[in-house]
């Protein structure tokens, strides 16, 4: 038994595993605070992180910030990374990377890949870029979509 | 019309592989629950000589720790892992159908070979590159052939990851590489009776004559050779059926109703669980289906399928009859007359957390599950609903409450990764 969107119009489909939830808030349409309008042109009555911020629901995945290597972008120690891993990575992108056997999040700096090496740029002046060599073992493992960050704990 | 059989490659060790870089290339095994045996290996371990089933302790005995990696099973994270990849192919393919926790079918039209490649070929990169999971995919004009098409996609890089049996010469060619042990749907035991009748590879198989097929062989072995031939005619529920536990019934009178389509599920998933615990098995995914009759063009057209994940795997009626309710209730729409519904359980596996000599397990709660069970399946045949809705209200799949969390404490799993899909408290880490 399978069924044919084909024969059946209607098919609706469901999100899986944790975006199948939703959590609809009121759409407060006052509050302007340079948040950027994701939701504009979709015509509803509440926002939905869900469905409004995630554009891939099956390549999204969340990681936890350590450390402050990132702070002068405005990601500290403790915020949660949204990772997109459909996304293509492009020069300037904030990446989350494996790299020595762990992950790290980075700006990712395609400036000299022409010489043969990229670099991951920390937004710290205390952490130096990570240099990555045309033969080293690298990957890049999704691209930052967004960062949460928790200010008022609880 | 074309069938493209898509197989996710080493699925629990790629599922762990994703969040664990570091070990591309290097022999990794996931442990059946309570680390007793081995029950998924990576390419790598395989060539090693690590079998299936072989139990832990044993394995340990030939490969050191940083020769084999072993894992416990975590069925969290394989079932979202699937889930992830399984929304993508369904997304893919007008239609779609999941057999088993790594594996489904799309239902292709027809189109040219190098067409067809391309799809298998684009999809299977775009899914690895989404999700991180590796996948082959096999497409051919029938089930058996897609799937011999798999497994070449899957033994030879070269494919692309993705393998198209098409035309006579392909197909020839496929069989003549095929041992008859390797064909879909011939067992052990037919094979070693091809075996004494000096018929060893799939190819020897298909060209005898038909009457000597259904002289010696069952009607099943008869459609295997139909297919091996070039024929359709494995129906489509056949593929879950030899993969994984399903009841579904066709309705004499189109149900609207959600409370009778809910008891119908729940009372299939009830049956589905009976059939579980009678071959001393857990199941990680709840799979509903409903459908209205896509015969009738005159009425409205609805059909949904979703897979609901248990937080542990399990047997019990109680968390099979919550999980089924609560797929349904997302996937159920007024206004719609259902034809037909049903409960599929997936990521079936050998429960072994029963074996007497694990000290751990206490025999009191067991016996009290089980006898939980035997008195919750009885009330669901005789009663009905309202017991079932009882069972799912105490037993919602919430963390940290219920029964399902509380099991899960007691199944070792000394080698378990984290949960880092499905809990805030596991989240990969970056630096």
């Amino acid at each position: 038994m399978f069924i044919s969107m084909q024969t059946i119009p209607e098919y609706i489909k469901i999100l899986d595993a944790e975006f199948g939830t939703t959590c609809s808030l009121p759409f407060a349409s006052a509050i302007k605070a340079g948040f950027p309008s994701v939701a504009d042109g979709y015509g509803n009555d509440s926002i939905d992180f869900n469905r409004d911020l995630i554009r891939h629901p099956e390549s999204t995945f969340y990681g936890r910030v350590y450390g402050d290597s990132m702070i002068e972008a405005g990601i500290c120690d403790g915020d949660i990374a949204v990772i997109d891993r459909a996304a293509d990575a492009v020069d300037g992108d904030i990446v989350v990377a494996f790299v020595n056997n762990e992950f790290t999040i980075k700006y990712l700096d395609l400036g000299h890949r022409h010489e043969g090496y990229i670099l991951l740029r920390p937004a710290n002046p205390n952490f130096s870029p990570i240099r990555v060599n045309e033969d080293d073992d690298f990957r890049i493992w999704g691209v930052v979509a967004w960062t949460i960050k928790q200010w008022k704990k609880n | 019309m074309l069938y493209a059989i898509c197989d996710c490659d080493n699925c629990f060790v790629s599922c762990e592989r994703v969040f664990r870089p570091d070990l591309e290339g290097k022999a990794v095994v996931v442990l059946s629950n309570n680390d007793g045996c081995v029950v998924a290996r990576s390419s790598e371990a395989k060539k090693l000589g690590v079998k299936m089933g072989m139990p832990y302790y044993q394995m340990r005995q030939m490969y050191g720790e940083s020769q084999v990696i072993a894992f416990s099973s975590n069925y969290e994270l394989y079932a979202d892992m699937t889930a992830r990849v399984m929304s993508l192919l369904r997304k893919a393919a007008p239609s779609f159908f999941r057999y088993s926790i790594d594996e489904a079918f799309c239902v292709l039209p027809d189109m040219a070979m190098d067409e067809a490649k391309r799809w298998g070929e684009a999809q299977a990169a775009w899914i690895r590159k989404a999700t991180g999971m590796p996948l082959s995919i096999g497409i051919a004009r029938n089930k058996t052939l897609a799937k011999l098409a798999v497994s070449f996609a899957k033994k030879y890089p070269g494919y692309n990851k993705c393998c198209v049996i098409d035309g006579e010469e392909k197909r020839e060619k496929a069989l003549r590489l095929t041992d008859i042990g390797d064909v879909w749907g011939i067992g052990r035991r037919i094979e070693r009776k091809m075996l004494d009748q000096r018929i060893s590879s799939a190819w020897d198989f298909s060209v005898m004559p038909s009457e000597w097929v259904e002289t010696r062989y069952n009607v099943a072995v008869l459609r295997t050779w139909r297919e091996l031939n070039g024929m359709d005619c494995i129906p489509d529920e056949e593929m879950a059926t030899r993969k994984s536990i399903t009841v579904s019934r066709s309705f004499e009178h189109p149900v609207s109703d959600y409370k009778l389509l809910s008891t119908h599920v729940a009372n299939f998933a009830a049956r589905c669980a009976e059939k579980l615990r009678r071959q001393e098995s857990v199941a990680a995914i709840v799979g509903v289906y409903i459908v209205t009759n896509r015969f009738r063009k005159d009425v409205a057209q609805y059909g949904n399928t979703l897979d609901y994940r248990l937080s542990t795997p399990s047997s019990s009626s109680l968390d099979i009859v919550a999980g089924a309710q609560q797929a349904l209730k997302l996937i159920y729409r007024s206004g719609y007359s259902y034809k037909k519904a049903g409960v599929i359980l997936m990521g079936v596996s050998k429960n072994d957390i029963y074996q007497p000599d694990l000290f751990e397990f206490s025999p009191e709660r067991n016996e009290k599950r089980r006898k939980l069970d035997c008195i919750l399946d009885e009330i669901n045949h005789s009663q009905g609903r309202d017991t079932v809705i009882l069972g799912s209200q105490q037993y919602t799949h919430e963390r940290g409450k219920g029964k399902a969390s509380a099991f899960k404490d007691i199944i070792r799993h000394e080698y378990r990764s984290g949960s880092p899909t499905t809990n805030w408290d596991d989240l990969i880490e970056l630096h």
